[in-house]
This record gives structure tokens, sequence and C-alpha cells, in this order.
């Protein structure tokens, strides 16, 4: 990848599920290495943009391009195979499934056993409970726990691009606190996270990059914190104005994309 | 009615409906999937049936020996029938429309098999299928036993390739969820086609008893698509432990009714008990309480 290639892009990203287009022109860019959060009012077409990155729907028109790659047209597999891994909003597991099968499941693709252990007993360090809960069928999990497994899961394919669909839906306070901090370590141990979050001041916390989605077009980009102090934005989507920050004097104008 | 009697029933139930539990395994499988009802399964089980017939009549083949041709064939007519008409079919009435389409598929092959087998009843013979070995007083038919112990191996092989294999793991994965099988590189097309070709090649083996103990033609497939149908239903839409245990239940009931009260009360208990279970359970015995549709 050059310099000038941008991580992932989404060109004029037009897309819905038949009764009408959900996405009516989505552009913007994710940075690699970095955490980018998308937040916006339900209905503003989150979920269904990360489904165009995944492969599970096909937009209309439009292209994105992962580090100059074409995405669209390619199946989920394949996009897999990019490096690219998507945690869906429902839970995931297999619930008749153990524990362990189903964050070996993550690595599906992966042919080599031994590579295959190796990574598992990785991510076993990094989450306690897959070893701990190994044996234990994976329904039989909090919603948390089940949550927690699903990362594991996805870092078994050691991808480049972490995807994930609202991961704090249905979580308590305190589990909604490691949530953020696993996302946290994912993102230090190397991984680029694109995040849709309903907990946006949360999210948008951690996140370096913050994109503000509206009736299935970008309202807004810039820095998880500009996104944070925009009275605007803070009004319309998170209750209020929230300051993270004292507001800055010099702060870098916030990019309005229309 | 006596002890004996009661005995053999039961005895000839379990022989007779692990047979049907094998077809009904492929059915659900089928529906597990890929959510498609294959009311072709009947007519599939009844080409099995004349398959080996051909075999064994015109060739001489053995019927068992002959299953190493007839199994893989249906397989490759499974795969034939969903690439051609099955893939077509999708959104949320793809249940209803499944039901129309293998309807038509059924409706066909019984026309060809009308066409080239006549509307005559003809049974398949060996040199075991009309002897038998007695057993705690009782005659046990040798095609019976041969169909039990048929049936015990290739549940058996299904068993270690849906538990034992990486394949198993992902039709295991996409029996419980298609969208996160995909999510994590399951190619669940790939899988679907090679399930419902498995689901049909177990009407080869399910097909060759049933002509070796029942007088058929094309029209047989109605009775045993109905029976399969109660059978993955009562067992739980998509439960392949469902349809195994539902499958030995179902006939094991019917063959006691039918010595305890009579052949004419046997048919009804079948779907009797169907109504009773499902009044009590709507999900089946082993189903998950909501059917994922589409």
């Amino acid at each position: 990848m050059t310099s000038s290639t941008p991580f992932l892009r989404f060109e004029g990203i037009v897309a819905g599920y038949g009764g009408g287009d959900v996405l009516k022109g989505v552009d913007f860019a994710v940075q690699e290495h970095g955490v980018t959060c998308i937040v916006g009012p339900n209905g503003s077409g989150k979920s269904t943009l990360l489904k165009t990155v995944s492969g599970l729907l096909h937009p209309r028109l439009g292209q994105i391009l992962f580090k100059g790659t074409p995405l669209v047209g390619k199946t989920p597999r394949e996009i897999l195979k990019l490096g690219i891994v998507q945690v869906p909003q429902q839970h995931s597991l297999f619930r008749e499934m153990s524990v362990e099968e189903n964050v070996v499941l993550g690595a599906f693709l992966v042919r080599d056993r031994a590579e295959v252990s190796r990574r598992l007993a990785s991510v076993r360090e990094m989450f306690p409970i897959v070893a701990t809960r190994a044996k234990d069928k994976a329904g039989s999990l909090s919603g948390g726990q089940q949550r927690l497994v699903e990362f594991a899961r996805c870092l078994m394919l050691e991808p480049e691009l972490v995807v994930l669909d609202e991961p704090s839906m249905g979580l308590d306070p305190k589990t909604l606190r490691t949530m953020f901090d696993t996302v946290k370590m994912m993102n230090e141990m190397g991984r680029t996270v694109l995040l849709v979050e309903q907990n946006a001041r949360q999210a948008l916390k951690l996140s370096h990059h913050g994109v503000v989605l509206e009736n299935g077009q970008v309202r807004l980009t810039g820095t998880g914190r500009e996104v944070l102090d925009n009275p605007e934005i803070g009004t319309l989507y998170l209750g209020g104005t929230f300051h993270a920050t004292p507001p800055a004097t010099n702060a870098t104008p916030m990019k309005e994309t229309d | 009615m006596n002890g004996t009697a009661v005995l053999h029933s039961i005895i000839d139930g379990v022989l007779t409906g692990s047979v049907y539990a094998l077809m009904a395994t492929g059915l659900t499988l089928i529906f597990g999937v890929m959510n498609i009802i294959n009311v072709a399964q009947g007519i599939f089980v009844i080409l099995g049936a004349y398959l080996s017939y051909a075999l064994s009549v015109h060739l001489g083949i053995d019927l068992f020996v002959g299953l190493l041709i007839t199994i893989p064939t249906l397989f490759v007519v499974g795969i034939v029938v969903e690439r051609l008409f099955l893939t077509r079919i999708k959104g949320p009435e793809r249940v209803v429309m499944s039901i129309l389409v293998t309807y038509a598929v059924s409706l066909v092959i019984e026309g060809i098999l009308n066409l080239v087998f006549s509307t005559n009843y003809v049974e398949l013979h060996a040199w075991y299928v009309n002897r038998s070995v007695k057993f705690l007083g009782i005659y046990l038919g040798y095609i019976y036993l041969l169909g039990f112990a048929m049936a015990v191996v290739l549940l058996a092989a299904l068993y270690v390739m849906l538990y034992r294999t990486r394949f198993g793991t992902s039709v295991r994965a996409s029996l419980a969820d298609q969208t996160s099988a995909a999510l994590v590189g399951i190619n669940v097309r790939r899988v679907s086609t090679i399930c419902f070709g498995i689901g049909i090649a177990v009407t080869a083996a399910g097909g060759m008893i049933y002509g070796a103990t029942n007088a058929f033609n094309a029209s047989s497939s109605y009775d045993l698509i109905s029976r399969l149908l109660v059978i993955i239903v009562l067992g739980g839409m998509g439960s392949l432990g469902g349809a195994l245990v539902a499958g030995i239940m179902m006939v094991t009931i019917e063959d006691l009714v039918g010595v305890v009260w009579g052949p004419v009360w046997s048919s009804l208990s079948f779907f009797l008990i169907l109504v009773v279970v499902l009044s009590l359970r709507p999900q089946g015995l082993f189903g998950k309480r909501s059917v994922r549709v589409a």
C-alpha cells in the first residue's frame, strides 16, 4: 500500500434491501491503525454500511476499496481472506457448540493446524474466558461473556481490520467498560477498528476518528473529540452538548462533507 | 394379542423405524441448512427403489452392492436439482416457494417413472428378502435386520462426518446460523448444495429397503412423504437427533398400535401422535422454539 492509498475508502456507496436505498452515497476514508466510530440516529444506515464491508450486502452503486482492492462483489469469505473480520450486532456464537469450538471457527480459513493452535494459545492469554469456559456451550454464557468470545474468535484470523456492529448492545455498565477496554486493546495490538455504536459518547472518546451518518449520507467527519465537542451533533445524537475536553480556542475546524 | 406379538411389533418398529429415521434425517438436514421443505423427498425414495430394481433385474446386481451405484447417483441428482431449481429461490417466501418448486420436481420425476416403469407395482427381490431368523421365539426378516444395520452404519457415518470433520463443522454452523457461518468464512452456498446432495443420497438406501419390504409404484411416494414430514415436524424441524428419535418412535408406536388395537388404528395413531405432541410442544420434540425463516 502506498502512502497515498487509503486503508479503507467508501466511494459513493448506494445500498438497500429492496425497499429503497438506505445508503444514498456514502464517502469517507478509514485511517490505518486507528479506531473509527460511526454514529448517527436509528435508521441512518450505520449497520447497513458495515454489511457492505463484510460482503453481506452488495451495494447498488459505488465502490469500497481496501488498500486499493475493490470489495464490492466479493463474498464474505473472500473479504475475510483479505483480513477484514466483522462481529455482527446480534450475538453470532453457535450456541450449541463449545466456547473453544466457536473460537477455533474464527480460524476456519487457516488450514495449518499448528498455526491454529498457536493462535488459540495467544487468544486464551488475552481472553481468559476462552480457557476457563472452553468446554461449556457458548449458549450458556452471559451476553457480555459471549461478546468477549466473539472478539476472541475474530482475532483468530489475525485480521488487519476489525468491524464491530454495536458491540455494546445489551451489555451492563461494568461489562461495557470491559468491552471498550478490549476494543482499545485490539487497536493497540495494531488492528484497525471500524465500529458502529449507539453508545456514542464512550465510543467516540476512545476513537481516533468519528463519522456522523444521517439519512444514509455522511453528515460530518472529524476526530473523535471533534465530533463529541460539536454542539449540534451533541444535541442531536448524544443527548445534549457534551464536552470531553474544555473547548479549545485553536481546534481544527471539523470537516463538513455536505 | 400376546407378549410375543407385542415384542415382535416393537422390534419390527425399531428395525423399520431406523430406515425411516435415515430418510427423515436427509429431509431435516435439507430444511435445517437451506430452509427448504423438500416435498420431493418421497419421490426420491421411490427413484432410489426403482434404480435398485433396474440394477437388480437388468444387470443382476445385488441390492446392497447396487447402493454403491445408487447412492452416488442420487447424490449427483440432488446436486443437479439444487443447482437448477433451488438456487433461484430467494427472499422471505423461500420456504413456501420451496414447497411449490420441489412439488413440481416431484411431479416431473413421478411422470418419468410412470413412463419408464409403468404404474404396475413392483418389488425388489434377493435371496435374503423372504428369509428370516428366529430370535426369542419370533421370526425376524433378514431384510429388516440388514436394513437396520445399513441405517445404523449410514447414520453413524453421517454423525462422524458432522462431528469429526471440518466440513461437518461448517454444516453444523450453517444449521445454527447462516449469516454467522458466512462471517467466519464458511461457503454456505457450497455447504447447502452438498447437504442437499447428501439429503437425497440417503433416499437411495431408504428406497432400496422400502422397495424390498413393500410393493411400490411412483404413487407410493405420497404416503412416504406424508410420513417423513410427520417425523421431521415431530422431531423438530432441522433437528437431526429429533428425526432419529421421532422416526424410530413413530414407526414403533404405529406397529404396536396395529397389534394391540388392530391395523385400522395404526395409521391413525401415526398422525394422532403428531397432533397431540404439537399441541403441547409446537416446536416438536427437539426443535428450537422459533423456526428460522429465510
